[in-house]
């Protein structure tokens, strides 16, 4: 309980930034790569590329920013205070960072070493973070849903990660492995017991609190994390034992996880009390259309043998899922967070001196939108792409970029407001000294 | 027994249902009825501040000897809030609804990190440690909330 009893300022906001400003780099090298590999990464999803491309986003961009919201999180929704913040996202920045970059070389140029070195920086930054937080977490009670499915999305990350590290040595070493069965294992506990649930977790507490919409159901907030976690294992179990009926049957139920989500969220967002939806609003309404369209797509593919002999739809399938859902989601949650935690620190510095801007103020809405539609042209241009590759993969990678290089300015902007009222308030309390 | 977090939460939600209404309002720049809804908010939201203060916090630091922890960050958050709230209620009477936007938004975000808190950890804390006086503190909290909504 003792975590309870300290709970207090928020971490300081270099804890959670360093994140956030990491994630849109690793978008934009996702842009360079498509240009770079042109059309032939859209062969297949086991082609280098297109392996390398999902793991600049997943471990890339998506990682990042949930690592460091979920720093920013714990204290405010659990009372649970990671000890230490500036060390523990000083060292798991410094080794997830390079551990993504040291896959993504892995994958396009199949060097052991690289895998090898993958397989260390991210293994020791995952552990290191999952350690912090589970101690911060210890003792505080699951009275929430946010802060059970946080929980339970912790879990999710470190199996997530632990099959991942698993392919990663038997891809560095030719290890005599199952890889596509532990491949689509490692893909399950990644999207759904560890996306699904953080993503169920935040949006169960961010949706109704931005949005001014209803309430999730009570079932919901009871049920969502643990039906995500324990269908993955259930499916996972019954993969690895070869029943192949069962693993068929939860495999569905898995997808199933993903479209109660995306229909339960869709459904209180149709009553918001707001008059006008935000661009964030925008963004979580198009990213759960979009995951959606991807759960669907799935459950023909897997009941349409027409469907499956097509070598694009696991490609379609993953940009649904990526950029149009989780990274809408993600780019739109920055959009709350980084303002607000600007005016939060600046109100808290500049106390009774200086009134702090407000966040419209750090970051106008114009630009948000406008970044937004860059954002979805880009997503656009992605899933034209993965039905004629040729035609489409240049304008696509141009656009990842551009969308990508835009959060990236809208993002500094904010800092700079930052830096610059700093200024001020510190020349305020220059000039009231003797 | 969650009775004290059951309350309190529900009297978040009905500060909550006002600022919407109020967002309307200023939405259909109707200055008049949104200058009315805002004040009827802001007396909502800091009638709220102080049961806390008053009577919720002292209850709960007498009992628990606990007087520079959780209570003492709300107390501090409530105070960003009062600034918020006058800042949001200036640019409302300027009829400048961009500035309102900007201050209402950063309001909302604020108060709905300050009830996550609340209605996580200190409201479960208090049903926990305020159990004995329960049935003594539940009517006094709500005669002074309900002399507001009324």
């Amino acid at each position: 309980m003792q975590a309870l009893l300290s709970f207090d300022q928020a971490p300081p906001i270099s804890v959670p930034l360093r994140f956030f400003l990491t994630a849109p780099l690793f978008a934009m090298l996702a842009g360079a790569l498509l240009l770079w590999s042109g059309p032939d990464l859209f062969a297949s999803r086991w082609t280098p590329e297109a392996l390398a491309l999902t793991h600049l986003i997943t471990a890339g961009f998506m990682l990042q920013v949930m690592l460091g919201a979920m720093q920013q999180l714990l204290p405010v929704v659990a009372g649970a205070n990671i000890a230490r913040p500036r060390l523990i996202a000083t060292l798991v920045h410094a080794t997830i960072t390079p551990g993504t970059l040291f896959l993504v070389a892995g994958f396009l140029t199949y060097q052991p070493w690289l895998f090898g070195c993958a397989v260390v920086f991210l293994g020791l930054g995952i552990s290191i973070f999952v350690a912090a937080t589970a101690f911060a977490l210890h003792g505080v009670p699951a009275n929430s849903p946010i802060i059970l499915g946080l929980k339970l999305a912790l879990a999710g990350l470190s199996v997530t990660v632990v099959f991942g590290l698993l392919l990663a040595l038997a891809l560095g070493w030719s290890f005599d492995l199952p890889l596509i069965q532990l491949a689509n294992i490692h893909l399950g506990w990644g999207f759904v017991a560890w996306g699904c649930a953080a993503l169920g977790a935040v949006g169960f507490v961010a949706v109704p609190m931005f949005q001014l919409t209803p309430d999730y159901p009570g079932w919901f907030g009871r049920s969502f994390a643990y039906s995500a976690l324990g269908f993955v294992l259930l499916w996972t179990l019954a993969e690895l034992a070869a029943w192949t009926m069962a693993a068929s049957l939860l495999s569905v139920m898995v997808v199933l996880i993903a479209v109660v989500f995306a229909l339960t969220t869709l459904r209180i967002q149709r009553r918001s009390k707001r008059v006008r939806p935000d661009p964030v609003q925008r963004f979580w309404q198009i990213a759960m259309f979009s995951a959606l369209a991807a759960c669907t797509l799935w459950l023909l593919a897997r009941f349409s043998p027409l469907l499956e002999d097509w070598q694009g739809w696991p490609l379609l399938f993953g940009t649904l899922l990526l950029f149009g859902g989780f990274m809408s989601v993600i780019v739109g949650m920055l959009y709350k967070i980084v303002p607000f935690l600007v005016w939060l620190h600046l109100q808290h510095r500049g106390r009774g001196l200086l009134t702090a801007p407000n966040m419209k103020k750090v970051l106008a809405e114009v630009h948000i939108s406008r970044q937004m539609v860059a954002h979805f042209t880009a997503f656009g241009l992605l899933v034209l792409a993965s039905f004629w590759p040729q035609w489409f993969v240049y304008p696509a990678g141009l656009a990842l970029m551009v969308a990508n290089g835009w959060l990236l300015r809208n993002l500094l902007a904010a800092i700079q407001v930052y830096r610059g009222h700093l200024i001020k308030i510190e020349a305020v309390i220059a000039s009231r000294q003797p | 027994m969650s009775k004290i977090r059951e309350f309190m939460a529900g009297d978040h939600r009905r500060c909550d249902d006002i600022f919407a209404e109020v967002e309307v309002l200023v939405a259909e720049q109707d200055w008049v009825k949104a200058i009315a809804g805002f004040d009827i908010f802001q007396h909502a939201v800091l009638q709220h501040f102080s049961v806390e203060e008053s009577l919720l916090f002292p209850a709960f630091e007498e009992q628990t000897g606990m007087r520079m922890g959780p209570t003492q960050v709300m107390r501090g958050e409530h105070a960003q809030m009062r600034e918020l709230l006058e800042a949001a209620r200036i640019a409302l009477v300027a009829k400048d609804a961009d500035d309102y936007s900007g201050n209402a938004e950063t309001l909302l975000i604020m108060m709905q990190q300050h009830n996550m808190k609340e209605e996580n950890v200190l409201y479960p804390m208090c049903d926990q440690h305020l159990s004995g006086q329960i049935d003594a503190l539940l009517p006094k909290l709500e005669t002074q909330i309900q002399a507001t909504a009324e």
